[in-house]
């Protein structure tokens, strides 16, 4: 009974999808507003319409660099309207905790030295389809994650630009997009000063060498390098220096995980919330692709690791599903926030089914767990990348 | 069920003379608990059966109406969670200011909980295909309806409600077109087949909104 009740619905299920006949010509909302953001149509994979939530398919990151318009995106409103954030009518205002409020435009922060380094920015949700139990939020797979280069300023010299008082210990960051209704609370974000004072914290008006993308926080964005992208506020309009946490929903509810989850002990969640910020050493497979079938012989894995503020020393990969590992090769240099590329070159003997695993360990010695620690709002999955494939003879 | 169970409780208290007529009552007890666990299950397994098809059109048509105005329907299908996170997550919603009334907000949580439960298959039919298996483009009222003509004055708080998350404050536009003093509102047939069948990213409406609030919206804003 419950197996042909299964069917008739997997019945239905397989109408429906007949009968979606995508109309030709009818511009979906992803091309939309990535034509809107002066970009081409990326193969990406789409969580939520609008706001405009879609990730990167990981065969994506086989290269170094993810391209602007295969990045993923993320939000909780969608972009502002594309005229207030053209740089004629946008400004920066930096206030609260300072001596001297600034009203800058693209030109002025332009007049401060730039730097460019690449870094890793990956959503703290990332993974979170992985949880068990289920949890609430966009139930992002892999991919909302990418490796770009970033141009900009330091956030360090606009603040002493301002000149941060003494009690000013936290700094607040307020972007131009806004809630379709008034009542649902802006998204509202601080990092504390000392991450704001670091010399790699930027303010970023390009990626990877042109322009911000619209959907990607044009004109200017933060970035946290290390840390999760909700530190890395987009449409960037206000910076406020404050004596404390950024008070409301998206910095005292949202993001924040139980602090035995971050100190890697084995309490319970329930213990006191804390603000996602670093991020947890991670990998990914990118090639072969889940499902793929691979020749008896050499088949070459490859595929990205990173972590928050430390390198990444090691990854090892598994061939028969966690049984046995062997160490990747890391290619090319290590920079810091960048990911690493890695290979293995597998001698696949055996014909079937089997699973391909990977696992990275950082400087600090800390290594990805099998499965991350639960939490109850899914943050910072870096359980073993795990795929499966069939090896033809 | 649960009186057809009791004799088995208590039938440690029956005298013997009772006792051939007693082994029967447990027996067709015993295999009407194992009926009704089957049928349980089933429903489980297919929540359909737990819903109503007018409850289930009521709570689609709210999903589809109310909580589309900030986020697509899509956000809410892929969710598999058990009732009491369903339950924080609409008062959540209520609280940021979900157009729903209480019992509005009841419907679409038996829904949801009913639907998106965790045990629930990992592809389920969208919001949209759901509405429009209940209702299909132009379904009864269509055909019921004839000409109506719009009052402006009703079709600012429809706009209000349904339209302007995307079309903006004023019909100045948004996400979507900007709509005052738009050359479709001039066109009937083009105005008429968007809002009913949907367009590019608009969705269809016309299993959310009558023939005559359309009427209303397009009467409000051809005053715009």
């Amino acid at each position: 009974m419950t197996v042909s009740r299964r069917e008739w619905l997997r019945t239905v299920l397989q109408g429906i999808g007949i009968g979606m006949v995508v109309r030709p010509g009818v511009p979906s909302i992803a091309s939309a507003q990535a034509s809107e953001a002066g970009q081409g149509t990326g193969p990406l994979t789409v969580r939520v319409t609008r706001p405009f939530d879609a990730e990167t398919p990981v065969r994506e990151f086989a290269s170094w660099l993810t391209p602007n318009e295969r990045f993923f995106t993320r939000s909780h409103f969608g972009p502002p309207p594309a005229d207030s954030v053209k740089p004629d009518a946008w400004r920066l205002t930096v206030k609260g905790l300072v001596k001297e409020e600034l009203t800058l435009n693209l030109k002025d922060l332009q007049q401060l030295e730039a730097v460019t380094l690449t870094a890793v920015l990956q959503c703290s949700g990332n993974g979170r389809a992985h949880h068990r139990p289920k949890v609430p939020g966009v139930q992002w797979e892999r991919g909302a994650v990418g490796n770009a280069q970033w141009t900009g300023v330091r956030l360090r010299d606009v603040l002493q630009q301002a000149g941060v008082k003494p009690q000013g210990v936290h700094v607040q960051f307020q972007g131009a997009d806004r809630p379709a209704l008034a009542t649902v609370p802006l998204f509202t974000r601080s990092i504390p000063l000392a991450k704001a004072l670091h010399p790699d914290t930027l303010l970023a008006y390009e990626m990877n060498g042109r322009p911000l993308p619209l959907l990607h926080g044009a004109p200017l964005r933060v970035i946290t390098p290390g840390w999760m992208a909700e530190s890395c506020m987009k449409w960037l309009t206000e910076i406020t220096v404050r004596a404390d946490e950024t008070p409301g929903y998206y910095m005292q509810q949202a993001y924040r995980i139980p602090e035995t989850t971050v100190r890697l002990s084995s309490g319970l969640p329930g213990s006191a919330m804390v603000p996602v910020e670093q991020m947890p050493v991670k990998s990914l497979i990118a090639a072969p692709a889940e499902g793929d079938t691979v020749r008896i012989g050499p088949v070459t894995i490859q595929g990205v690791a990173w972590a928050g503020e430390a390198p990444v020393v090691k990854v090892e990969v598994s061939c028969d599903d966690g049984k046995t590992w062997e160490q990747a090769r890391l290619l090319g240099e290590g920079q810091p926030y960048a990911w690493r590329q890695w290979q293995f070159v597998w001698n696949a003997r055996t014909p079937g089914p089997t699973a391909i695993l990977c696992r990275a360990t950082d400087a600090q010695g800390q290594e990805q767990p099998a499965t991350s620690p639960w939490n109850p709002g899914g943050f910072l999955w870096n359980g073993w990348d795990r795929l499966s494939v069939t090896v033809a003879a | 069920m649960e009186r057809m169970g009791s004799p088995v409780c208590h039938g440690g208290g029956m005298t013997l003379r009772t006792a051939k007529k007693t082994s029967g009552f447990v027996l067709a007890a015993w295999l009407c608990t194992l009926l009704g666990w089957v049928v349980i299950t089933a429903a489980q397994e297919d929540d359909r059966g737990t819903i109503q098809p007018a409850q289930a059109r009521q709570a689609l048509t709210l999903i589809h109406a109310r909580c589309a105005v900030c986020h697509t329907t899509d956000l809410i299908v892929q969710q598999r969670l058990p009732a009491d996170r369903w339950t924080v997550t609409v008062e959540k919603m209520m609280h940021w200011g979900a157009d729903l009334s209480k019992d509005e907000a009841a419907a679409v949580l038996q829904f949801v909980t009913a639907r998106y439960h965790p045990g629930a298959p990992d592809h389920l039919p969208s919001i949209e295909e759901e509405l429009a298996m209940i209702a299909p483009a132009g379904g009864p009222r269509q055909g019921s309806e004839g000409p109506v003509t719009g009052v402006a004055s009703r079709g600012a708080g429809l706009y209000a409600h349904n339209c302007q998350a995307c079309h903006g404050e004023g019909a100045a536009g948004g996400a979507g077109p900007k709509l005052a003093r738009n050359t479709i509102l001039k066109n009937d047939g083009a105005f008429w087949e968007t809002v009913l069948h949907g367009r590019g990213p608009m969705p269809a409406w016309g299993a959310v909104l009558s023939h005559q609030e359309i009427a209303d919206i397009h009467a409000w804003l051809a005053t715009r």
